[in-house]
Order: structure tokens, then C-alpha cells, then sequence
């Protein structure tokens, strides 16, 4: 110090000045590659610089979004989605963990299947410990404070109608994505809209702050199907008890409005627990109602009434000899079970006269049958976009063999699901005409794209002919409901099986439509495979059908038909 | 004089600035936790109503409502001599 300030000498300053324009120079060059890394070069400068960072500490995590309800038309909650949480870990922090001990007790696991858990993920950053906890499950386990264990968000679906709607409604998974029924067929309209949201974390991974909402979750809309859960439940109900009592292999039933085409009630055998995944039977979630077909059988009588009347060359009481009971075509004969010698046309369907119509087909031919079946639907799939629907099959060929144009006429030859049948039926109880089907609750004053079938007259023709079988001559008397007129067809079927019909093997059919006076409701049900002698329509669906049905006309208030001596009378003039 | 004032309102300027950076990131903390709450709150309702929800059909449902008419109260549905139809002359009843 001393001597700088006696005086710098000349190579002393040279020196100075040499570093400083050093030091300058480097600084320089410094701030110049800080300008060019902050500033200039986006890409490979702070771009880069901001992404590597945000990759250490800024981390985006989803918002659950609440997947809407499923009701009712009543608003009685068919599938709900309840909060829970997903406890889960990084292994790496458990690994050597003291903690784990107290981790298995409180999660009701042995220690060391817990830690052996844990070692299949040793390499792994993040393990599901354990999913969809119910919120005091999980705080039980949060409380614990164990570094590495933490909890996230979510929801689970649950049923609180259980397995009396479980092919209808159909599942989820364990995600929320809806995979089966109404839960996969209104997905995008159940579930709502994932948010997303970002978040700084720190060294051990807990989030120390929001930095924001990068989308907002939304809530998927609630969805009311036109089911009555009462009804349903009471449908369940029957067919179960009825599964029993027949010992069935498989059984569905379905109430329609023949008004609105709102589908009342849809229910299957067998069932399975939607709430439950264990000892899950897949064969168990078809929904038979719209999945399963066969061949209507004696069902399709009615429809072959209207094509007779259509055809101006029948009514109702025109008389058809059916002695001496069998009636040969090609080389099959088709037999009754009796002579009926000769009978009206309303008594062949009555009594499911296989010579009736045989004679009546040959007389009209199959071309009318056919273009019938069609007008009522059958063929086709219905309006109601259900997964796994079927539309069943109309014969269509170049030639037709003799016995084929007949056995068309009574319904065999063609396919068809339950709920076909039943809204081919509800063309009797609207007047003729057929309102598309619906699984929603249809507004009040809704305006209905209503199809005319066939005319109201012969549809009341019919709708008379209908309520005579239940009557005293009639095949199916099991389907009467105290107090009420209803009426049906009856329909049993050989089962196919390698080598064509089995003779032992069976499906029960009735179709009913209800109350005559003010017809309304239409039910259909199938027994497949009844067991012992009670396997015809008459014997194992017709009473099915009885007991479905008294439960919605007593639940619709509807208005009893006669007094009990009334009553007594119709059944007579209905035998004669 | 332009030369003495820019300086010391461009000092003032940065100087609220700061301060408004200060107030606001206090702001925001404070509203986030306040969201949080909210959020938690939103969360446990949500727990409650879906509970009540699943309580309520539990405690509704035709099952129970059927063995609750049949076995405890001992009712049965009405048989058919005991029905009486009323006939409304055309609404003038109400």
C-alpha cells in the first residue's frame, strides 16, 4: 500500500490495466451468454432452462370429476358415485421401512404380506397400497403420517338397487369408465370432464403449492330412465321365485307403456351382485331382455290374425275346419292336441290351433305374414341403443318350401328378443300404432313420432281375440289377474340345439297386454329350459305374467274391470 | 428539472411495485388456502350427501318397505270384494 502511494511505476499500471480488461472481458463474455441463454435463444436457452426445472419441482395432477347419478323415474338412485380414497406409496421410501408393521395392522394386512407387496415394486416409484377406501378407512391410514404413503381422490360407483337392476344399469370400472348397460350406453352423458391442476412439490414429493388450475373438472349430468323401481323390484321379485319353482336355466321379463314406449321394467335370471367383484359371473351381466334371441313361436299368432283380417278374407268369427285334427304338409304332419272340428278363426287362436292357421296360411300365403311381421318391428333393432342389442332376423330367401310358408305363420323360421316382442304387442294396446322405444323418462307432453300399424279396428279385434285366451277355452288361464280383463298369447318352443329341435328342451313364452278396457301396459316373458311337465307358455310364463301384471295395474291405480260376478260372466262370454 | 423528478417517480413506481408484488402473492396465499377449505369442504359434503343418498334407498327400498308391511305390521295387499270404486262427477269434488 505504502508504495502505490509513493508512485506506480510504468509496468505496474501496463500490469493493472491488462487485468482489468481481463476481468471486463470475461465478465463480459459472462453476461453476454447469460443474455443469449435468458433472453435470445428460446429453444435451447430458457425454454430449456424453465422445462428441466419445472421437471423437478412443478407436477400436474388430475381433478376426480363426479360422475352423475343414474335414477329412476322417480328419482330413486339406481347408481351412485361415492368420494373415496386411493391410498397409495412410493416403495422406495417403504423398503426398509420400520413403519411398515404399523402400515399392515391399520390396513387389516399381515406385516409381511405387506412387505412382500412392496418388494415386487422395489424398483418402481409409485404403488397402489390400497384402492378406493372408504374417507375413514383412509384417514385411519393417512393419520399414520408414514413418509411415502399418501392419499389421492377419487370415486367409486355403487348400487344401492343392488341386483334387481344389475344388467340394466351394467357396471363401471374400476377407473369410472362405464363398460357395460346404461353405464357404458350414456357414458359420455354420465361422466363428467377430468380437471387438471398444477403444483409445486418438494424433495420428498408433498406438494408445498397450487400454482393453479389448469382445467376445471366438471360433473357429469344426473340420468333418469324411464324404470320404475318399484316395478322393477316386484318383477325381480316374480321371476326369481318363478326361476325356482320351474328350475329354469334362464328366465327375462320387460313391462313396457304402449303410450310412451317407456320401458317400465327390464329385469333377467340369472342375476349377479354389481356391487361385488368376487365370484363374478359373466354370463350373468347379459341382459337377456334385448340380448338373447329365438323363435317367437305361437306368440306370432296374432300378428298372423291381422294379416288374415287385413286380407278381407277372415274376421274374426269366420269358421276354418280343422278335423281331424293333424293337417299334412309336404312331409310333415302338424297335429293338434285334440280334433276341434270346426272353429272360428278366434278360437284357432284361442286354443293355438297349429291346423287353424296351417289352413289359414295356406290360404293367404306367406307374403302377407311376412310384410306383418315387418310393419310390427320385428327385424330390427329397437330405438333404445343398448350395448349388445340384437334385432333378431326375418327370413328372407329366394324359394320358399311348402312347410316353410306355414311354420313362418306360427312363428318359427325368424328370430326375436323379448323386447321386440313385447313392442310388436304394444301395436294392440295403442290403437294400432307404435311409439318408438325409450330407457329415459319421456317429459310430460312430450310430442311421440307415432307410427301408424295397422288400423284401430283391427287392432280392438285382436285386443278382444287376445283377452279370450285367458278365458275359459282358453291356453292360458294362468295369466288372469283378479278383478282385472287382460289378455295374451302363449308360446312354447323347441329349443335348437346340433341337430335341429329338441324334442326335450323348451322356451316359455307369453305376451300380454293389460287392461283390456283402457289397454296400457305390455309384459313379455321367457322361461328358458322349465323343468318337469309345466314347461308350455300357459304352464310356466303365463303365471309369471298374472303376477307381474296385477303389481302394475295395482301400482298405476288402475280401474278394476267388472264386480266379481261380473267378472264371472265375461270369462263365459269369453268361452263362447 | 424533468432530469431530478423522472428518476425519483420511476424509484416510487418500483418501489409500489414491489410492494403490490408483496400484497398480492400474500392475496393469492391466502385465497388458495381459503379454496382449499372450501375445496375440503366441497369434498366432505359431497361424502355426506352420497352417504345419505345410499342410506336413504337402503332404508327405502321395496325390499325392506315388503318385509316391514308382511312380517312386522302383518298387512297384505287388499283382496278384491274389499275394493269400492268412487265415481268424481266430472271434477267438481275439488
Amino acid at each position: 500500500m505504502n508504495r502505490s502511494r509513493v508512485g506506480v511505476s510504468k509496468p505496474a499500471l501496463w500490469r493493472l490495466v491488462f487485468v482489468a480488461f481481463c476481468l471486463f472481458v470475461l465478465s463480459g463474455l459472462l453476461i453476454s451468454r447469460l443474455v443469449v441463454l435468458q433472453v435470445i435463444d428460446r429453444d435451447r436457452g430458457v425454454g430449456f432452462l424453465q422445462q428441466q426445472g419445472a421437471l423437478r419441482s412443478v407436477r400436474t395432477a388430475e381433478i376426480p370429476a363426479y360422475r352423475g347419478l343414474v335414477t329412476d323415474r322417480r328419482g330413486q338412485p339406481l347408481a351412485v358415485s361415492t368420494p373415496v380414497v386411493s391410498i397409495w406409496a412410493n416403495p422406495q421410501q417403504l423398503l426398509d421401512s420400520a413403519d411398515v408393521v404399523q402400515l399392515a395392522t391399520t390396513m387389516g394386512q399381515t406385516p409381511e404380506a405387506l412387505a412382500e407387496r412392496i418388494n415386487l415394486y422395489s424398483d418402481k416409484q409409485f404403488m397402489y397400497l390400497a384402492r378406493h377406501q372408504t374417507p375413514d378407512q383412509a384417514r385411519a391410514i393417512l393419520d399414520l403420517g408414514v413418509p411415502g404413503v399418501r392419499g389421492e381422490r377419487e370415486y367409486r360407483r355403487f348400487y344401492p338397487a343392488g341386483e334387481v337392476v344389475s344388467q340394466l344399469v351394467g357396471l363401471t370400472n374400476v377407473d369410472g369408465e362405464g363398460i357395460a348397460g346404461v353405464e357404458l350406453a350414456y357414458n359420455e352423458w354420465l361422466r363428467g370432464q377430468t380437471g387438471k391442476k398444477r403444483y409445486l412439490k418438494d424433495l420428498h414429493g408433498d406438494a408445498i403449492r397450487n400454482i393453479g388450475v389448469i382445467e376445471q373438472a366438471r360433473s357429469g349430468k344426473s340420468l333418469a330412465l324411464s324404470i320404475d323401481l318399484r316395478l322393477q323390484y316386484l318383477q325381480h321379485r316374480v321371476l326369481q321365485r318363478a326361476m325356482v319353482e320351474t328350475g329354469a336355466a334362464a328366465g327375462a321379463a320387460v313391462t313396457l307403456d304402449a303410450r310412451t314406449g317407456e320401458i317400465l321394467a327390464m329385469t333377467n335370471h340369472p342375476v349377479f351382485n354389481p356391487n361385488s367383484r368376487e365370484g363374478f359371473d359373466y354370463a350373468a351381466t347379459r341382459n337377456r331382455v334385448v340380448t338373447d334371441v329365438f323363435e317367437p313361436g305361437s306368440t306370432m299368432k296374432p300378428l298372423t290374425l291381422v294379416a288374415a283380417l287385413e286380407s278381407g278374407e277372415y274376421t274374426i268369427e269366420s269358421l276354418i275346419d280343422t278335423s281331424p285334427g293333424r293337417v299334412r304338409v309336404g312331409r310333415k304332419v302338424l297335429p293338434d292336441p285334440r280334433n276341434y272340428g270346426e272353429i272360428s278363426v278366434s278360437r284357432v287362436i284361442e286354443k293355438s290351433s297349429q291346423v287353424g292357421v296351417t289352413k289359414m296360411a295356406q290360404q293367404m300365403g306367406h307374403e302377407p305374414i311376412l310384410e306383418v311381421f315387418q310393419r310390427f318391428g320385428l327385424g330390427e333393432p329397437s330405438s333404445i341403443g343398448f350395448p349388445g342389442e340384437r334385432s333378431g332376423v326375418l327370413p328372407n330367401r329366394q324359394r320358399w318350401s311348402d312347410i316353410e310358408k306355414v311354420t313362418l305363420a306360427f312363428g318359427y323360421g325368424l328370430t326375436a328378443t323379448p323386447l321386440q316382442l313385447a313392442h310388436a304387442y304394444a301395436v294392440f294396446a295403442n290403437e294400432g300404432s307404435q311409439v318408438p322405444l325409450t330407457l329415459l323418462k319421456r317429459n310430460e307432453g312430450e310430442s311421440l313420432p307415432i307410427r301408424q300399424v295397422i288400423s284401430p279396428e283391427i287392432a280392438g279385434q285382436v285386443l278382444e281375440v287376445l283377452n279370450r285366451v285367458t278365458g275359459s277355452e282358453g291356453t292360458a288361464q294362468k295369466a288372469r289377474v283378479d278383478g282385472f280383463r287382460v289378455g295374451g298369447k302363449t308360446g312354447t318352443v323347441h329349443k335348437v340345439g346340433d341337430a335341429g329341435y329338441l324334442d326335450d328342451k323348451y322356451v316359455a313364452l307369453f305376451v300380454g297386454v293389460a287392461p283390456i278396457e283402457n289397454p296400457r301396459f305390455v309384459t313379455a316373458v321367457v322361461v328358458d329350459q322349465p323343468k318337469g311337465d309345466n314347461y308350455g307358455g300357459g304352464a310356466a310364463a303365463a303365471p309369471i305374467y298374472s303376477a307381474i301384471t296385477d303389481g302394475v295395474l295395482r301400482l298405476h291405480n288402475a280401474r278394476p274391470a267388472e264386480s266379481h260376478e261380473a267378472r264371472q260372466l265375461v270369462g263365459l262370454g269369453g268361452g263362447a | 428539472m424533468t432530469l431530478r423528478v423522472l428518476p425519483a417517480c420511476l424509484l416510487a413506481a418500483a418501489l409500489c411495485s414491489a410492494l403490490a408484488v408483496v400484497y398480492s402473492s400474500h392475496v393469492v396465499r391466502e385465497l388458495y388456502s381459503k379454496q382449499q377449505s372450501v375445496e375440503y369442504q366441497q369434498w366432505a359434503l359431497q361424502e355426506d350427501y352420497s352417504r345419505l343418498l345410499l342410506e336413504h334407498s337402503t332404508l327405502a327400498s321395496p325390499h325392506r318397505i315388503i318385509s316391514i308391511a308382511q312380517d312386522d305390521l302383518a298387512m297384505q295387499p287388499p283382496q278384491l270384494s274389499v275394493h269400492r270404486l268412487v265415481q268424481f262427477q266430472g271434477g267438481q269434488q275439488r
